[in-house]
């Protein structure tokens, strides 16, 4: 992540704030910055989202495609998730100087989704063994201000959420080509059940306290932390630590059961955002041009 | 009001990805409506809208403008082209459906509103911010685009009513939508817009009785629903698709058979093989020139095409039933020479276009319902409805087909004008050539004034600039020769010696690619008429005729711009040294070929050019023969010529074409030109070069004249064109002189269509050219009658640096694009020259009766098909009359094939003396009559006629043969 130059006192500081459960931008601990949301502002794609928290800017879009489903998932459709750490957010993204942070990621994302309890990927089987959708989630950071794992997910949920896969139907098959058959209406299509998609909740652990949301300044006192993937059903679908310090077991425990509520806390507002947005019907866009 | 949409659908590629595709729509606030009533709008001086429009309608008697639906450009255009209509107002979504829809309806529509400018008014309520729609959810395009038409027309309505407040409530001008969609007009009527089906107001314009016989057959004929179907159901165009994808049906173009209407084939690219159609329930309503899907038949259902000659006869209209065909397609030869049979399971695209023909007389004639007869024997007849029978069964009559329900046994049509009356002396010709240049797709109206502005003006004279970039020739002893009256002459040819051993010989082809200069009107005109039709009266010009028979023409003694050839050859015609350039050349003397023979022939001519066509000659025929040994093939059809009298235009004389050396000579040398321009262009532009290639022609091609090759005894070798020269050269019978002709002809017809192509669409293999035997070929010997050769003068001026090059030269898609047009209209100019030399034969034949000399050029199961070679006429003498049974009772052998009736056998290339007259039993459909004369057959030949004239005498005895 993005490295920032703290003086000792500034660290100390910080210290002392969290130990005293009040941070410098005056939240507690278990506290969330701001979030602006907004849904379908790329037309082209089938879903979309842009999520600020905060200074971290994130803007994602689905693409649904069609292809052959994995021989050992035959009944199945899949993800596929590709980050783009854009140079607008730091001079470090320049070149390939992202593909780290981009990498990991994706993979961690990969790896939350993997639970059966998170989506139904059988819903996105067209054609057992032949045919299946295959949602292409571009992430693209653009502006890194702390908790990308946070941002990410929950772009990536709202984003997911709004995405609308064609209805399509098989025609005829005739020995072993299937042809398919497009809806000629354009607002005929299926929506996924989003419900229980994660959401990665970072908690980071600064003295003897964790705090979830943290700004950069934050993420540089901090030596570890854990990012823990919530669905919607509380259950924990992924964990991973980050940073180079150690945790106690003890500490592990008590940070996983906070992250679970947490999570499954945002993951609720979240879904009544979406559900608020989608009842307000088609507005304005806003954009980039706000 | 946000200006901006967005317009977004989802497509599927070729591959099988579904795409999503965002088009943005601009919404504006500066579209006027067009009406001169509109005080609103700031339109200046465009108004089409009249004022105070005056309604000839009973049906809607206030003054109204109309709105017409999508469904009425489609289905109704002929009856749109009237002057009835008045104050129209075409939607830019019905436009746009119509494109989608029907490009030729969409093309003739735009031609209605470019010709009518003044009573049809585009609005573009697409881009219009208050007319705009969005698809709704669960919305059909359709629907949408309905709603749209409905927007359109009340937003007319409120419009208006602002800008006529003051008016009396008659005098307000409405808008009616003409629709003939019944839920669309049930929808309008709710909305407060009038709305009718097009034919309730045509019907009801008290001013254009007439009008209402345009219009299409309806489809929702009532009665027709109850009525058994008589042909097989089409399938669906998924379901063709997909088997069409898995290779289950066969996709090719339906040709019906020219003998028998109940036989046709379909060729499948890339199948050496045609597959073979019988019967009704097979042909399943395909009509000639159709994009079908085949389904084969199991091979033990295959047959082989019958021998019988069957021509729909009805000459009573047999109503809606289909005869019992058994009868009609008797195969006697089952079981041998098996051609893969099938049947047609749908029609992936109609190739209809408008039919000009008769009418059949019908018993009722003052019934509607009437059979159309095209003059096309492959085209089945139509099925109109007209009230105007009594006058028009004397006319010349062009007709559309609308539809071709499964329960009508003819295609459903409608009437769409008359060319003229027939029985009328004075127009009988023009009409009947107007007739044969609109059946073969022919341009020919006038020039128009933006190709005229493009010719240079008079008197023109070549400039010193232009002498100065070109190689002047104006020294050399230039002649051409070309056949009597010609006044287009392109080519002109030169000779000298530079040592006794080195000759310099040299084509000069017209350089009309100076004139017609690329992007410019007069390049366009020519490129879509691609060739000069000549015919036996007249000649249709691709380019004016300022340029073609006067700047162009390499007229004697007058300086003239050329693209010259000149080579340096040996006495033994070898080539040493090849090279191109632009000239400025003066012919001394324009030939005919016999006056160039004369010369050639008489030793007291020694003058420079009587020298020059010596030579000329004698390297022409050393040339010739190496060709011939490389395997060039010396192929004949009929050439004839028709002497014109000059008073009465008809045609008194008939003269086979002479072969005359000095014929073979300039063909020789343009050969050899377009050979080497062939090669030069090709290194230049191996990607984009325009080309000529003539291919081999399958073996399954020659199966009818190795067969006739069979009956007199001679082994004919097609496996190459060498081969082919060889055999055709061996097959001389003492006796039978004209039968080596009658084989060449036959071999004609076993060849294929030599064709344009772009060289990088085509692998260089079949670059060949299988009747010259040379592996790279061109044209560009003929730049005034062909496009083809013009666009390789460009190129090869490009190659030699001597002009400049554009895009659309370079492009291989465009080449392509314009060969294909081009092989078209030389297809179609070729049908034409023949069309017009059988309407001069009618002429010829009005008043004749003669017995002439005939051939039997094949043998079949119930006719004779013979050639008359002093006409190059072929007709049918049919062995069974119908009616009769067993009078002349002949025996067919379909193994030889030969005809027996007693003593006497009848076989494939026997002499025959026939008597030709013209059969005039309908006025509208003259057939030429051949009557059998010797070997005399009781109850089928003739009594012997001797030159018998019905209205004037002959000058002298025809002399029968050649």
């Amino acid at each position: 992540m993005a490295e920032i130059l703290l003086s000792e006192a500034e660290k100390a500081f910080i210290h002392h704030g969290v130990q005293d459960d009040l941070r410098c931008d005056g939240r507690t601990r278990l506290d969330y910055r701001p979030i602006i949301l907004e849904t379908g502002l790329v037309s082209n794609a089938s879903g979309s989202s842009r999520l600020r928290l905060a200074n971290s800017d994130v803007l994602v879009g689905v693409k649904v495609e069609l292809a052959s489903p994995l021989s050992e998932k035959p009944l199945e459709g899949r993800l596929e998730f590709f980050v783009d750490c854009s140079a607008n957010a730091t001079p470090k993204f320049e070149g390939r100087g992202g593909e780290d942070l981009a990498n990991e990621i994706c993979r961690f994302l990969q790896m939350s989704y993997m639970s059966g309890d998170t989506i139904n990927l059988a819903e996105l089987s067209v054609l057992t063994g032949q045919q299946c959708w295959v949602l292409y989630v571009d992430i693209l950071i653009l502006e890194c201000g702390g908790n990308l794992y946070d941002t990410v997910s929950l772009a990536v949920k709202s984003a997911l959420y709004t995405t609308q896969i064609p209805s399509i139907k098989v025609a005829t098959m005739d020995g072993d080509q299937p042809e398919l058959e497009l809806s000629e209406d354009p607002y005929d299509t299926k929506r996924l059940n989003t419900q229980n998609v994660p959401c990665l909740v970072t908690l980071m652990k600064i003295g003897n306290h964790y705090l979830v949301d943290p700004t950069p300044e934050e993420e540089c006192c901090s030596s570890s932390g854990v990012v823990v993937a919530v669905s919607g059903t509380k259950k924990i679908t992924a964990v991973r630590k980050i940073g180079s310090g150690s945790l106690h077991p003890e500490s592990l425990v008590s940070m996983l059961k906070t992250a679970s509520e947490v999570g499954t806390v945002v993951n609720k507002i979240l879904m009544n955002k979406l559900l608020e947005e989608e009842r307000a019907g088609k507005t304005q866009k806003v954009g980039f041009m706000r | 009001m946000d200006m901006l949409t967005s317009k977004i659908f989802l497509r599927k590629t070729k591959r099988g990805k579904v795409l999503k595709v965002v088009r943005e729509h601009y919404l504006r606030d500066d579209l006027w409506c067009g009406s001169d009533l509109c005080k609103k709008c700031n339109q200046e001086n465009s108004e089409v809208l009249d004022d105070a429009p005056i309604s000839s309608s009973t049906l809607c008697a206030c003054p109204h403008y109309v709105v017409v639906d999508t469904n009425v450009v489609l289905h109704q255009i002929d009856v749109l082209e009237s002057p009835a209509w008045k104050n129209v107002i075409v939607l830019q979504t019905v436009l746009e459906e119509t494109r989608k829809r029907s490009t030729n309806n969409f093309k003739k529509l735009k031609e209605i509103m470019a010709t009518r400018k003044d009573s049809f008014y585009v609005f573009v309520n697409e881009h219009h911010k208050d007319t705009y729609v969005e698809r709704k959810p669960g919305e059909s395009a359709n629907d949408r685009n309905d709603r749209a038409i409905r927007k359109a027309c009340s937003w007319y309505q409120t419009h208006l009513e602002e800008s006529q407040q003051g008016r009396e409530k008659k005098k307000k001008v409405q808008i009616i939508l003409l629709t003939q969609d019944f839920k669309n007009r049930e929808q309008a009527l709710k909305e407060g817009i009038p709305a009718y089906r097009v034919d309730e107001y045509v019907k009801s314009l008290k001013d254009f009785p007439d009008l209402q016989e345009k219009l299409a057959a309806s489809h929702s004929d009532d009665n027709a629903e109850n009525r058994e179907p008589l042909f097989p159901e089409h399938w669906a165009p998924t379901r063709i698709m997909t088997g069409i994808k898995s290779g289950k049906l066969l996709q090719g173009i339906f040709h019906c058979s020219r003998e028998n209407f109940l036989e046709g084939s379909v060729s499948v690219e890339g199948q050496d093989k045609s597959i073979l159609l019988q019967g009704h329930a097979s042909l399943n309503r395909a009509v000639d020139g159709d994009i079908v899907a085949v389904e084969l038949l199991p091979e033990d259902k295959w047959t082989s095409p019958s021998g019988i000659v069957l021509e729909d006869q009805e000459d009573q209209d047999p109503g809606d039933q289909i005869e019992k065909e058994e009868a009609l397609l008797t195969n006697s030869t089952k079981g041998k020479d098996l051609q893969p049979t099938g049947k047609i399971v749908g029609i992936i695209r109609r190739k209809w276009r408008q039919y000009c023909g008769i009418l059949l007389p019908s018993v009722l004639a003052e019934g509607t319902r009437h059979l159309f007869v095209p003059a096309e024997r492959k085209i089945p007849k139509i099925r109109i409805e007209t009230r105007q029978a009594a006058t028009l069964s004397s006319q010349k009559i062009i007709v559309a087909i609308d539809s071709w329900p499964r329960t009508s046994r003819y295609p459903l049509g409608h009437f769409v004008r008359a060319l003229g009356n027939i029985g009328d002396k004075d127009t009988e010709n023009e009409v009947k050539l107007t007739v044969l240049l609109l059946e073969h797709d022919v341009p020919h109206h006038s020039f128009p004034e933006t190709v005229l502005a493009c010719l240079p003006s008079m008197p023109w004279m070549i400039s010193q600039e232009e002498v100065n970039c070109r190689e002047d020739l104006r020294n050399l002893d230039i002649c051409s020769v070309d056949p009597p009256g010609c006044t287009d002459i392109d080519d002109a040819l030169h000779f000298r010696e530079l040592s006794p051993n080195l000759y310099e010989i040299g084509v000069h082809i017209a350089d009309v690619s100076h004139f017609v200069r690329p992007d410019t009107a007069l390049d366009k005109e020519a490129a879509n008429r691609g060739t000069t039709v000549y015919l036996v009266d007249r000649r249709i010009d691709m380019v004016p005729e300022l340029l073609s028979s006067n700047l162009c023409s390499l007229r004697p003694d007058q300086e003239r711009l050329a693209f010259s050839v000149i080579w340096e050859v040996t006495p033994n015609a070898e080539i040493k040294k090849t090279r191109f350039t632009k000239s400025v050349i003066r012919s001394r003397r324009a030939y005919t070929y016999a006056e160039a023979q004369c010369s050639i022939d008489d030793p007291l001519q020694q003058n420079e050019l009587a020298k020059s066509l010596r030579g000329l000659n004698k390297l022409a025929k050393i040339m010739k023969k190496n060709r011939m040994e490389k395997g060039a093939l010396q192929l004949s059809s009929p050439e004839i010529r028709f002497e014109v009298s000059t008073e009465t235009n008809d045609p008194i004389d008939v003269i086979s074409k002479p072969m005359l050396d000095t014929n073979s000579m300039v063909e020789e040398f343009m050969l050899l030109a377009n050979i080497s321009v062939a090669e030069h262009i090709f290194k230049h532009f191996p990607e984009c070069a325009v080309l000529r290639r003539h291919p081999v022609p399958p073996e399954s091609n020659f199966e009818p004249f190795l067969k006739a090759g069979k009956t007199q005894g001679f082994t004919l070798d097609v496996s190459s064109n060498k081969s082919l020269a060889a055999s055709l050269d061996a097959a001389v019978k003492p006796d039978n002189v004209y039968m080596n002709t009658m084989l060449r002809i036959l071999a004609t017809r076993c060849m294929m269509q030599a064709v344009y192509f772009s060289s990088g669409t085509v692998a260089q293999v079949d670059f060949y050219h299988y009747g010259l035997a040379a592996p790279i070929y061109t044209h560009f010997t003929s730049p005034i009658r062909r496009y083809a050769d013009l666009l390789v003068h460009r190129l090869l001026a490009v190659a030699i640096s001597a002009d400049v090059t554009y895009a659309e030269l370079l492009d291989r898609k465009c080449v392509q694009q314009l060969c294909n047009n081009l092989n078209y209209r030389h297809k179609m100019s070729q049908y034409a020259q023949r069309s017009s030399v059988a309407l001069h034969t009618h002429l010829f034949f009005r008043h004749r009766v003669q017995d002439e000399d005939a051939y039997v050029l094949s043998v079949r199961q119930n006719a004779l098909q013979v050639l008359i070679p002093k006409y190059g006429l072929e007709g049918s003498i049919y062995l069974k009359e119908k009616d009769e049974d067993s009078k002349s009772a002949f025996i067919y052998n379909p193994d030889e094939p030969s005809q027996t009736c007693d003593n006497i056998t009848i076989r494939t290339f026997d002499r025959i003396v026939v008597q030709v007259s013209l059969d005039s039993k309908y006025v509208q459909h003259q057939k030429i009559a051949v009557h059998l004369v010797q070997p005399q057959i009781a109850g089928l030949s003739v009594e012997p006629i001797k030159t018998v004239n019905v209205s004037e005498p002959t000058p002298k005895k025809l002399k029968s043969g050649n």
